[in-house]
């Protein structure tokens, strides 16, 4: 919105851009600071918008801007007439691009106070930390052969542009509470921070393959996805932590999911079980085309996360009831992330025939069906995907025209629906997610 | 308080006394001070860039209206039909042109920018959530 009222201010066409308060409170602050830089003038409308009725849209017409408490016209009216001000006019090519600073060192203070201030800077996820010394910190960087200075990854989202260093990344291993030959794993996961944020319930996932499974001693076993293992916690932990001080993530400042994710205090932070894999299932990062002795990190997003319960039942096997789940996810980007236990694995392989990984997806994509109106009833599908509709692309231009009750295939991508083997073959369970996996990073080059 | 109660609490007052002279404040229970890195990050600010000069009226002036599909193509765009509404009736002089961009929210669209300033006089965007 920001940028497409910055795009026509340019053209120099005189405009006032329009949202809910929610928005306008964080493109007034946030946006205009480390993106925009245009004073753009808001007018506020009560939120929600979306999914309102024409009586409530026409109720928010004739009422009050929420950042004024005009007339919402008057005040239209008045952004598009009122001469701008001095600051309005403001231009700032000279001392562009302007860095903000940020000490090495916090000023020095009890441990108790130095405590409060992390909880009040919200760099936490609210746990006790450990207190990142400069001794402790150089300790945690004897775990990796990169130069404290290197910047790995320039974070832009959040706007921002922060540079985020090995020496940050240690900083936030030692809050973690991790061990130094942790740091190239959480030097591979950094890479792919902060974690995934919007106004909905964003989650994670974070899966680990290859030789750095053994020697971080990660649990693929039982209790996997559980409180169970030092590595496992302390990892998942870390991505919180480096999302909240390296992406600067602040409750309602730029961090505003309504209801947030639980999933968020350790991005569901797994090793796969390469070693019950069924004979012809490859690991995961191998199916990506790394090779199997390969240390791989992959990090998923995506909402939501379902169990299966209990046991399967050979009368409706695992594959149809997991087929049931995905159905009522959204399938957006046709992404999907499935957890089998080992046993679930096996059977799915020896008894219900699928012979890879890939020919599991593949049946999944072409059974999973949902109607025209639950598959766009989905606000993060209505909005990513219908204006490719509009544009004629496919399959989405033919899905917008069908019936409200004709029957889609949403997951129409099988290379998009993973298949990951993790658990301590104690039951024969599984979890469908609607994980979206980014391309694997080698913890190798970490080292 | 008898005698005795009272000479035990005077010597347990000396005491006391005595170890906060003889003893680093450290064993007596105050924190010492604690130097710790800084694990944020400082943000690049965004180049200022000015708002375009305003219009001294709206009237017989020509204003887009573009909705940019937040929440869907049905999200908001009846509450720009509703704004409609209010220019036709309290400004009738003034000409609304209501159009939905070619993307989402996410994406650029040049093509409606261009019409919007060759055809145009202001802008309405928005509009979420």
């Amino acid at each position: 919105m920001s940028r497409h009222a910055r795009s026509v201010e340019e053209l120099g066409v005189p405009t006032v851009a329009t949202a809910g308060i929610n928005i306008v409170n964080y493109a007034l602050d946030y946006d205009f600071k480390y993106s925009n830089g245009m004073p753009i003038r808001y007018v506020a409308f009560p939120f929600p918008i979306a999914g309102q009725p024409r009586s409530v849209h026409k109720e928010y017409v004739a009422g009050k801007d929420q950042l004024t408490g005009q007339p919402v016209m008057t005040a239209i009216v008045d952004a598009l007439t009122t001469p701008l001000t001095d600051k309005e006019k403001m231009t700032d090519t000279a001392s562009s691009a302007q860095a903000e600073t940020e000490p090495r060192f916090l000023a020095p203070d009890t441990e108790e106070n130095l405590r409060h201030l992390f909880k009040d800077k919200e760099w936490t996820d609210y746990n006790p930390i450990i207190l990142p010394t400069e001794e402790r910190v150089s300790e945690m960087l004897t775990g990796t052969s990169h130069k404290p200075d290197e910047v790995i990854n320039t974070i832009r989202f959040m706007p921002g542009n922060r540079e985020l260093t090995v020496e940050k990344v240690a900083i936030a291993a030692v809050m973690a509470g991790a061990k130094p030959e942790y740091m190239p794993l959480l030097l591979a996961i950094a890479t792919r921070a902060p974690f995934g944020n919007s106004t909905t319930s964003m989650a994670n996932t974070i899966i680990v393959n290859g030789p750095i499974r053994k020697e971080l001693g990660m649990n693929s076993g039982t209790n996997a996805m559980g409180p169970y293992n030092d590595a496992n916690s302390v990892a998942g932990r870390f991505f919180t932590l480096i999302s909240k001080t390296a992406g600067d993530y602040r409750n309602n400042v730029n961090a505003w999911e309504s209801l947030g994710s639980n999933l968020q205090y350790n991005s569901v932070t797994i090793a796969e079980n390469e070693e019950k894999l069924p004979e012809g299932w490859e690991p995961l990062h191998v199916q990506m085309g790394f090779k199997p002795e390969d240390s791989v990190v992959t990090i998923g997003t995506g909402w939501s996360y379902i169990s299966s319960l209990g046991e399967t039942q050979p009368a409706y096997p695992a594959h149809m009831l997991i087929r049931d789940y995905l159905r009522s996810l959204s399938a957006y980007g046709s992404g999907a992330t499935i957890y089998v236990d080992p046993t679930t694995a096996s059977l799915l392989k020896d008894v219900n025939g699928f012979e890879t990984k890939l020919k599991l997806s593949e049946w999944l994509s072409e059974n999973v069906e949902k109607t025209v109106a639950s598959y766009w009833g989905n606000g993060v599908i209505m909005t990513s995907n219908m204006a490719m509709a509009f544009q004629g692309l496919e399959p989405y231009a033919s899905w917008q025209k069908m019936s409200r009750d004709a029957l889609i295939k949403p997951f129409n991508n099988p290379k998009a629906i993973n298949v990951v083997v993790v658990g301590g073959s104690i039951q024969t369970t599984w979890f469908a997610t609607d994980f979206r996996l980014n391309p694997g990073v080698r913890v190798d080059d970490w080292r | 308080m008898n005698l005795k109660r009272l000479n035990a609490k005077l010597l347990q007052a000396l005491f006391c006394s005595v170890l906060a002279i003889l003893l680093p404040a450290s064993a007596m229970g105050a924190e010492e001070n604690i130097t710790v890195m800084n694990p944020a990050i400082a943000g690049k600010l965004a180049k200022r860039v000015p708002l375009s000069p305003r219009l001294d009226t709206l009237q017989g002036k020509t204003i887009y209206m573009v909705d940019n599909q937040w929440g869907g193509p049905e999200g908001a765009y009846q509450l720009f039909e509703e704004m409609q509404v209010w220019f036709a009736e309290n400004m009738p002089s003034v000409k609304t042109i209501l159009r939905r961009t070619e993307g989402n929210m996410f994406t650029d669209d040049p093509a409606l920018w261009k019409e919007i300033s060759e055809k145009g006089d202001a802008a309405i965007i928005g509009t979420g959530q």
